[in-house]
């Protein structure tokens, strides 16, 4: 028996040392959960939103956003100003006194050296095209396209180190002789575009464009003799190698367990924060995420996808239906939401935080002439799309299926995002009007027309809405539907290939322009799902490309997001989406409510903890017949 | 027993090579790009083209001996042997350079998450999931074997109605059920534990609990099976005969034998509790192996699934082997 005692005890020995290696770190000044784990910290390879989100903390571009503004306006960052040409092409940018989390000087060329890492295609960054906006920035990416190939083909077999080297050589001075962005000297850069583009300050503040300490990331290049293209290794971005400069640096990386930032000292705006450590733990589980929050653990929950958020989103209202005299006088204050929860009396149930996104949910019509099988395409006729539209109940699906307090989406673009841009009235509910246009394109009652499939994905409660648009669309039009549900990549790959008839979609932006939403239309698109092309609407876009004020510009795309909403309708928009937050107002504040859905969590502060200025931040009240975004 | 050991080792790589190549044919066929997000934008035609091309994923062939090549160590002899890899050292040093990573088994990149290596996901998974499943095997050893006891002194009673009961719920109730439960009662309402429940040691009970639940009732019913027929075989009546105490009788003699086929269900159980479970890790939050079975899967993170899959098979292979070689130290008789 003492004999079999042994291997227990060493079993037990071994399981606490595996556990005590993992210690807990002591709590941070601020702890909040991502969307989801981390997939990369490289800025340059970013595109999901949690990455931004920690890309924002820890470093900085050249210029950012006043989030706690309705027209979430540019500020300088990094760049402490700069001048823009009257033709709108070129850039020159003043760089501050701001120092890298090493303590050395940030300087111009680490911008450029992060710019010329975007634009070569071996490094897979997704918004390769936002830098390519820089004159010659195209050139340069397809020039190194074809040297990596040409490489290939001579050194397959006979792999040259050498050989690699010349090429990377080569190709820093291609950079330099092709691409429009210069460092005059360690503070200025001039930047000229390849066309006039209105947005490119919002563009430029976008993390691709986020700058890496030379000095320190170069280290970390390797070369592939047999192909000549370059590498990172991933140790360049694992503390206490990862040096940044933002308002915050990365302390520890602990895969899968926690990310921990710790106050720039270095950082130029040490005023703007109000604590010291950052702590991002890992909890993919949405309850697990509420519960986290319950006891305590975390003071910002990013995304609630609990599946009971329906029931705290309606706990809410019935908090303000009790406190409804208080709630309505602050209300018409024209007060922040954020604002108005901090000063009604403390109550769990008001945590649960609903702001408008800047993002659509949609349905896709393949508008292409011919259906997958070879049959000729219904939807390629704008009158069925519109009548399919109009007999939508999207009501149905915003209060009766979601329940989470989105507004129905009559346009593409989420109203109040964007500053001056007033998106067109769209299509509303009218069967009456969607029998004629049916009838008029050949098919009264329905008659004559195809059985429409709907492609979905398993999981995000597709289904019930596909069911509903069945629903109307059998009852009002006569039309029979069927619904094929698809894994997310099979899904992907039929959109790509247009080997579908309507699908389930969506679309957040990336910038502060209606170009954001629309581009994503034009004919030709990689984004294009629908193969929906007109003429006239691609012709839009490039006249206000050409328009250098910015009001009739916003007329022009106006006009262009009209004839995709009422008149060709290459998507049906549901609903616009909305970010649902989990935080008390009373204890935490830094959370912006602005649809453009961008926070700066530097700027988080905990009220009586001993650190920060502890003045509330929210968006300025509205002044009264004000319209509400 | 040397022989058996040494056989074994030997099949080993050759059972891993097997295993690989249907890994790989399999999960290339999973439709879609690796290298798309779910969701959202797409990357430019370029990018993808030079990206497939970066990890060979534009032919079979060419993955498969060139993963092989990494994963096997063979590369790394190679390099080794030729002095390439010191005159690679070397160059670098002299560009400053950082020296460039070299690991023996190089497993790869991970796809989705690309600042990792499939060799440092695992190196930082694994042992947590060894932990949490080597405290629910015991914990289900404990449980189920004192269950099983009790349930055969007297079969047909109130306490083996019982014990099948539990037993039932075990097997049956899903563990993300379970764990929530766990998990609202203690650490949200009493306010004992914490989430994410890593860390501590008191903080790997609840979890290790949840899990050891089915192996648990396994173990129960197979014990109980056990003991009915031991207790009914001749030496026991012996053994009563002789007037030895009955805890005597139930624990030296009938459990010491009614628990081989425990044994050998305890291989593949282990192999199974210590490679993690989806379930239990995400409603703890527990940063072991189990995500990675799933996640690696859904986003057709080549590197990752086969990197988990070697490992889940290698601990197969090796946990079956330490069952053999307890169960022939445990009963002679088997050659």
């Amino acid at each position: 028996m003492f004999r079999l005692l042994i291997p227990i005890a060493l079993l037990a020995a071994a399981i606490l040392a595996i556990v005590g290696a993992d210690r807990p770190t002591p709590r941070a000044d601020f702890t909040f959960l991502n969307r989801s784990d981390v997939t990369t910290l490289d800025f340059q390879q970013m595109s999901w939103q949690q990455d931004n989100r920690v890309a924002r903390i820890i470093a900085e571009g050249l210029v950012s956003n006043d989030i706690f503004s309705h027209d979430f306006s540019v500020l300088p960052a990094a760049a402490e100003r700069w001048e823009i040409s009257p033709d709108l092409r070129t850039y020159t940018f003043h760089l501050r006194d701001t120092g890298w989390s090493n303590g050395t000087p940030v300087r111009a060329s680490d911008f450029l050296y992060a710019w010329m890492r975007a634009l070569l295609p071996d490094v897979g960054a997704d918004y390769i095209n936002f830098v390519q906006h820089i004159k010659g920035g195209r050139a340069f990416s397809d020039w190194r396209t074809a040297a990596v190939a040409d490489f290939s083909r001579q050194h397959a077999a006979s792999p040259d180190p050498a050989a690699a080297q010349e090429l990377w050589l080569q190709t820093k001075n291609k950079f330099n002789q092709l691409v429009s962005a210069r460092a005059v000297n360690d503070r200025t850069i001039v930047i000229e575009l390849e066309r006039p583009t209105p947005y490119f300050l919002d563009i430029v503040g976008f993390v691709t464009f986020f700058p890496l300490c030379e000095s320190v990331v170069r280290r970390y290049e390797s070369l592939d003799p047999a192909s000549g293209r370059i590498k990172w290794n991933p140790d360049w971005t694992k503390p206490p190698n990862f040096i940044t400069n933002g308002p915050f640096f990365v302390e520890s990386w602990r895969f899968k367990r926690d990310l921990r930032l710790r106050r720039n000292p270095y950082y130029w705006n040490q005023a703007a924060i109000g604590i010291d450590t950052i702590s991002i733990p890992t909890v993919e589980d949405p309850v697990s995420a509420v519960m986290a929050f319950e006891t305590g653990a975390v003071d910002w929950v990013s995304d609630v996808l609990a599946p009971f958020r329906t029931e705290m989103v309606a706990q809410k209202a019935a908090f303000y239906k009790e406190h409804r005299a208080e709630y309505e006088s602050l209300k018409a204050q024209g007060l922040d939401p954020v604002e108005i929860d901090r000063r009604l009396p403390p109550d769990p149930r008001k945590n649960i935080h609903v702001f408008p996104a800047f993002g659509t949910y949609f349905w896709n019509f393949n508008c292409s002439r011919t259906l997958p099988d070879g049959r000729i395409n219904p939807l390629a006729d704008p009158r069925v799309r519109r009548a399919l539209t109009l007999a939508t109940d999207k009501h149905a699906i915003a209060d009766g299926i979601r329940r989470v307090g989105e507004n129905i989406a009559p346009a593409l673009i989420p109203p109040g995002s964007i500053g001056q841009y007033q998106s067109p009235k769209g299509l509303g509910f009218n069967p009456d009007e969607a029998r004629r246009l049916l009838a008029e394109a050949g098919y009264p009652g329905g008659k004559g027309f195809i059985t429409l499939d709907l492609l979905i994905t398993k999981d995000g409660g597709h289904e019930l809405i596909a069911q509903t648009l069945a629903k109307d669309w059998q009852r009002i039009l006569g039309i029979n539907t069927t619904i094929s549900v698809q894994e997310v990549k099979v899904f992907r790959e039929r959109l790509k290939n247009k080997n579908y008839m309507i699908s389930r979609a969506s679309w957040f932006g990336d910038y502060g322009d209606p170009t954001t939403f629309l581009e994503i239309n034009r004919t030709g698109d990689g984004n294009n799902d629908r193969a929906y092309s007109n003429p006239e609407f691609d012709a839009l876009l490039d006249k206000a490309a050409l328009e250098s004020d910015p009001t009739a510009r916003f007329r022009i795309l106006e006009d262009a997001e009209r004839l995709l909403v009422e008149q060709d309708l290459p998507l049906l928009p549901i609903f616009y989406y909305v970010n649902m937050y989990l935080f008390d107002a009373s204890k935490l504040t830094g959370i912006s409510s602005h649809p453009r859905g961008i926070q700066l969590l530097y700027r988080a502060d905990l009220f009586n903890d001993g650190k920060g200025t502890d003045k509330p931040l929210s968006l300025p009240p509205r002044k009264p017949g004000e319209p509400e975004s | 027993m040397l022989g058996l050991i040494l056989r074994r080792l030997i099949q080993l790589p050759i059972i891993l090579a097997v295993i690989y190549t249907l890994t790989l044919t399999l999960a290339w066929r999973i439709p879609g790009n690796p290298l798309e997000n779910p969701e959202g934008r797409r990357p430019a035609p370029e990018v993808v083209a030079a990206m497939k091309a970066q990890y060979r994923l534009d032919s079979f062939w060419s993955f498969y001996w060139s993963y092989l090549d990494n994963a096997s160590g063979i590369k790394f002899l190679r390099d080794t042997l030729s002095g390439r890899a010191a005159e690679q050292a070397r160059a670098a040093e002299a560009a400053g350079l950082a020296p460039p990573a070299r690991l023996v088994f190089d497993l790869g990149p991970s796809l989705q998450y690309r600042d990792q290596r499939v060799n440092d996901i695992i190196a930082s998974a694994l042992p947590v999931s060894m932990a949490l499943g080597a405290t629910a095997i015991l914990i289900a050893l404990v449980l189920g074997v004192v269950a099983g006891v009790a349930g055969a002194v007297k079969p047909n009673s109130f306490a083996d109605f019982l014990t099948l009961a539990i037993a039932l719920i075990g097997i049956s109730l899903p563990t993300f059920v379970i764990g929530a439960a766990l998990l609202l009662v203690f650490p949200v309402l009493l306010g004992w534990g914490r989430i994410p429940s890593w860390g501590r040691p008191v903080d790997l009970l609840l979890p290790a609990f949840t899990l050891s639940l089915p192996f648990a009732a396994y173990i129960a019913r197979l014990t109980r099976l056990g003991m009915i027929e031991q207790l009914q075989s001749d030496y026991i009546r012996t053994a009563r005969a002789k007037g030895l105490s009955e805890t005597s009788v139930l624990f030296k003699h009938a459990l010491k034998n009614a628990f081989l086929p425990v044994l050998s269900y305890l291989g593949p159980a282990a192999a199974y509790a210590m490679t993690g479970s989806f379930v239990v890790e995400r409603v703890f939050v527990i940063p072991g192996m189990g995500q990675h079975f799933v996640n690696a899967v859904q986003n057709k993170d080549l590197f990752l699934i086969i990197g988990v899959v070697l490992i889940y098979a290698s601990m197969l292979i090796i946990f079956n082997l330490i069952v053999d070689v307890l169960y022939r130290w445990a009963d002679p008789r088997i050659e």
